[in-house]
């Protein structure tokens, strides 16, 4: 039973969201959040896989949501809308719930072959070496999709949002709400069963001891080839939701500034945690919204007792200001994270008798 | 009949170093050898050229009856060799237990999908490997142990931790890469009755790099000694311990 514990509350927690977002008890704009919380969440996580569990640093990991992001995005463009590009529509819209998922596969398999540009060269390569690589993947992926003229080039590409209002049409449903909140379930259950096996450990065994891993009987070339194509594989989920929320595509934005939240994310939350990097996934998302309120207060505070001379105005650029600065205060007082490589369950052993994460 | 390892001309150079220079040696199944020599006499490197671990300059080995030149250290161990380390080399922030269970790793039976769908196939491998795991450790008297980190154990029983790592992998030859390093006298007196019980009871051909000549004595039955990278002198421990040569190499010429 307390096996199921965790699934049953997350499910019971999308029912009631998914419930209150058909009621129209949640604007559009909360709606957002609890997509962007999740997207987020789904990044973090498959982030936590490479740069926690197997202790590498890739700095790249929005290049990989970007291939999901556009994969899905054409495919889905060519499934469901009339364009330019792949011509008619080659299903009927009846069919957009029923095909979403594979829209979603395809999003995942392209982001998952995108990573062996990372996996292949981490045969021979580690640590600093191989996070210049990994920034070098993400720099070369936006570079080659911008520079496809087809699919929009630097203008960026959009028609995503017939899919979704073709889903819409079938029945009335907060449908990218509950894709989200089904592709975090999936992720979140498909790192945790990676990790509890044997299988997955070797992961675990190539971080903390390459050379007896490969002694001991443990393929690492494969090991990394495993884990760079799941971790990369699931960034691209995240991108094929971020594609359909929001209808619209640019690789512009998955450079180097997503891959840094997405490290943030992670080094907030403590490597090797999921329960910690999904905590600082959604702390990370709602400080970023808490603060677009928070600036303009203090702007008018700061103006009101004089501290900020009349011309100048506190804009929202501050926010990455206040986010790094909060970032250098964390690695100085809390280096390891929220929970650092344990899990909630390891930190409040009584959470035990009701959860686990096996 | 032919032995289980068979070294031939093995010579590995490193850049200008030659660290070891036309080593052959004849392993027969369920022997128990002792590789000794002073410190920096080649013994680990032989040890890596077997293992995989090194790619030799010239020279061949032979895995019972296979050539294994240039295969890697874990299609190795997939034949059955396992080995240990003179630095100890455990995953420091995985349980004991974990530890033995990954040393089934090369004969998981299930790879990822069968992992994230939870498939019959994986709940049977999950089993069997848990199972051996514990017997292994019951075995080596390390149930106590199984859910502790190997970081937070003492020295001894890290080594012995990584000595039953090595039998879960389930191998026909064992590599001990100095067991006896960093023990106190009485740890000393147990591994011997340890490495001698363990070679009965699991059949396995032993053969065992050592510096403590007390270790060496008590349990190999044939020695071979290295200096500079040459074989000096091999046979039986009592002829190994008069030869001229070996204690020229030990003790230096003044004691010939």
């Amino acid at each position: 039973m307390r096996r199921y514990t965790l699934n049953i509350l997350f499910c019971a927690a999308a029912v009631a969201l998914v419930w209150l977002a058909q009621a129209e008890m949640l604007d559009g704009y909360v709606l957002n959040i609890l997509m962007l919380i999740g997207i987020n969440c789904i990044f973090a996580v498959s982030l936590n896989l490479v740069n926690g569990y197997m202790g590498e640093f890739s700095c790249g990991h929005g290049g990989f949501m970007c291939v999901g992001a556009y994969a899905g995005a054409l495919i889905s463009v060519a499934f469901f809308a009339d364009s330019a590009l792949f011509g008619e529509a080659l299903f009927a819209p009846w069919l957009a719930p029923w095909l979403f998922p594979v829209i979603l596969l395809g999003g995942m398999a392209a982001a998952a072959l995108a990573g062996l540009i990372v996996a292949l060269p981490s045969f021979r390569t580690r640590d600093d070496y191989l996070a210049i690589i990994t920034i070098a993947a993400n720099y070369i992926i936006i570079s080659i999709i911008e520079n496809i003229d087809a699919i929009g080039g630097p203008r960026g590409f959009s028609g995503m949002k017939r899919t979704v209002n073709a889903m819409a049409d079938v029945i009335e449903l907060p449908w990218m709400l509950m894709w989200t909140l089904a592709g975090v379930f999936v992720c979140v259950l498909v790192i945790r069963r990676l990790m509890s096996s044997t299988y997955g450990k070797g992961v675990s065994a190539v971080c903390q001891n390459e050379v007896a891993a490969e002694m001991m009987g443990v393929n690492t070339n494969r090991v990394k080839i495993m884990a760079f194509m799941a971790s990369s594989g699931l960034a691209g989920l995240a991108g094929v939701l971020y594609a359909h929320i929001y209808g619209y595509v640019n690789a512009q934005s998955f450079g180097l500034l997503k891959s840094t939240e997405g490290l943030v994310m992670v080094y907030l939350g403590g490597m090797g945690s999921i329960s910690g990097v999904l905590m600082a996934a959604v702390a990370f998302t709602l400080l970023i919204e808490v603060l677009r309120f928070v600036i303009p207060w203090l702007n008018e505070t700061l103006h009101a007792v004089n501290l900020l001379p009349a011309g100048y105005q506190l804009d929202q650029i501050w926010t990455w200001v206040f986010i790094p600065l909060m970032l250098i205060l964390l690695m100085q007082f809390r280096p390891e994270g929220f929970l650092g490589n344990r899990e909630l369950s390891d930190v409040f052993p009584r959470l035990r008798r009701w959860i686990t994460l096996k | 009949m032919t032995p289980l390892l068979e070294v031939a001309g093995l010579s590995q150079r490193f850049g200008g170093l030659q660290a070891l220079t036309d080593f052959s040696f004849q392993l027969p199944e369920r022997e128990l050898a002792g590789l000794i020599g002073p410190n920096g006499a080649g013994k680990t490197t032989v040890f890596n050229i077997v293992s995989g671990f090194y790619k030799p300059t010239a020279g061949g080995i032979v895995f019972d009856g296979r050539r294994i030149n240039g295969l890697k250290p874990h299609q190795i161990t997939a034949l059955g060799m396992a080995r240990t380390f003179q630095n100890i080399r455990l995953w420091n922030d995985l349980t004991v237990l974990d530890n033995l269970r990954l040393a089934h790793y090369h004969r998981l039976g299930y790879g990822f999908w069968s992992a994230v769908l939870r498939a019959p196939r994986y709940r049977r491998a999950e089993r069997d490997i848990e199972t051996h795991a514990r017997d292994v450790l019951a075995m080596m008297k390390l149930t106590d142990c199984a859910n502790e980190l190997p970081k937070n154990l003492p020295y001894g029983l890290q080594r012995r931790v990584e000595l039953a790592r090595a039998l879960a992998s389930k191998p026909r030859l064992l590599l001990l890469d100095e067991p006896a390093a960093g023990l106190n006298s009485a740890d000393v007196d147990e591994l011997i009755r340890l490495i001698a019980w363990i070679h009965g009871e699991f059949k396995l051909t032993i053969w065992m790099i050592e510096h403590q000549m007390k270790v060496v004595m008590a349990l190999c039955r044939h020695l071979t000694v290295v200096d500079f990278g040459r074989v000096i002198a091999a046979g039986a421990p009592e002829e190994i311990r008069n030869h001229p040569q070996v204690i020229k190499a030990y003790l230096g010429d003044e004691a010939v």
